[in-house]
């Protein structure tokens, strides 16, 4: 998987949010909040490229104290939302 | 003969070299001349762009977007050496190009005949919009009004009643007057205030003031039967200003740039939401509630 060209995380008083900006993505018309989390796998996601689940749920646990279990489910969660709102392909 | 001509608009300096005969068609330039001559560098306000207004057509280039907008067409693009185009369009006509330069500080708008004063209005909107975007400007599709010597933007998609409810508040409320009813500018200041700007662009309401005011608060219209406003604040204050600026987002520079205004607007200027009638009773408690 990875994140569809022209979404850009932004700070936006104060909160983490997704906007559509590129040519691929102007016609987004919506802001996605993100949780401190859900932004840290953004930025995980962006910098990656292509990313699994696993991938990203095993990131999670070297940078925080979660247990395998937790993560993948956390991650498993994001994922479904980002594929839900068609930020992710 | 031509000849180059300066204007501030936002308190930035624009050059248009063009022949004599377009000066009948920049009338609504006039209030925003500026004489520089006998200025120094440090005397002026520093060159945003220059355009060069010229007849003729280009040759082909890449099409990247096109948007559309009462009846009008507007195609951007870049040529071949990656410089920006935007063609104009009018039911179906082309009536110029405009190739920039990859930072818009020059253009240069090709005419082709046809709808001649738009091409040359929407080629100086573009490079104004373009060009300041990361000087903390942007050009607003917005009415403005002003009162007690504080201006307030009125927002809302196209056909949602921002003039008619900037003419509400004339009628209405006593002092106020209108600053531009269709594209005001806006600039955040380094120590964070926000002034709003008249420009020569104002839709179809003849209103070329050169005039400005710190901006008051900002107000997004929605028609509805009944008359109800609400404060806005954080990410909602800023998807409520976001649509109502002319940008192209997708050259992440301007959007980086537009995005700090933005939110520098969000944060720092009251902005509201007004489910609204077009009655008297509507500007009046908008009034009410958003002036101090």
């Amino acid at each position: 998987m990875k994140i569809k060209k022209g979404f850009v995380l932004r700070q936006v008083c104060g909160e983490n949010v997704i906007v559509g900006e590129g040519l691929d993505a102007i016609n987004f018309g919506r802001m996605l909040c993100l949780n401190e989390t859900a932004a840290w796998l953004w930025k995980k996601a962006q910098d990656t490229g292509d990313f699994t689940v696993e991938s990203l749920a095993n990131a999670l646990c070297e940078e925080f104290e979660v247990t395998p279990e937790q993560a993948l489910t956390d991650v498993k969660d994001t994922i479904d939302s980002w594929t839900d709102i068609g930020v992710i392909e | 003969m031509t000849e180059t001509r300066y204007y501030t608009v936002a308190e930035h300096l624009l050059g248009v070299k063009a022949d004599d005969i377009f000066l009948p068609l920049m009338q609504n330039y006039e209030p925003f001349r500026h004489d520089i001559s006998g200025k120094t560098d440090v005397e002026r306000p520093p060159l945003l762009f220059t355009l060069t207004v010229t007849e003729g057509r280009i040759t082909d280039y890449i099409e990247e977007y096109s948007q559309e907008d009462e009846g009008q067409d507007t195609i951007c693009g870049h040529t071949a050496g990656n410089d920006p185009v935007f063609e104009f369009r009018w039911d179906g006509k082309t009536a110029g190009w405009l190739v920039c330069t990859p930072d818009y500080r020059q253009g240069t708008l090709h005419l082709s005949g046809h709808d001649t004063k738009a091409a040359l209005d929407n080629s100086l909107m573009i490079l104004f919009a373009m060009a300041s975007s990361c000087t903390g400007t942007a050009l607003f599709h917005a009415a403005a009004v002003s009162l007690d010597g504080r201006g307030y933007m009125f927002l809302g998609k196209s056909g949602t009643g921002k003039s008619t409810h900037a003419s509400l508040w004339l009628k209405n409320i006593p002092g106020s007057g209108l600053m531009n009813d269709d594209n005001p500018a806006v600039r955040v200041k380094p120590d964070g205030t926000a002034v709003v700007y008249g420009t020569p662009w104002s839709g179809k309401t003849p209103c070329y003031r050169n005039v400005s005011a710190p901006l008051g608060g900002i107000v997004l219209l929605s028609q509805a039967p009944y008359n109800s406003i609400t404060r806005l604040k954080g990410i909602g204050a800023y998807a409520a200003v976001v649509p109502s600026i002319s940008g192209k987002r997708w050259d992440s520079r301007i959007a980086d740039g537009l995005h700090d205004t933005e939110n520098a607007l969000a944060t720092s200027i009251p902005v509201w939401h007004l489910d609204c009638l077009p009655d008297a009773e509507a500007a009046r408690l908008c009034k009410e509630t958003i002036t101090v």
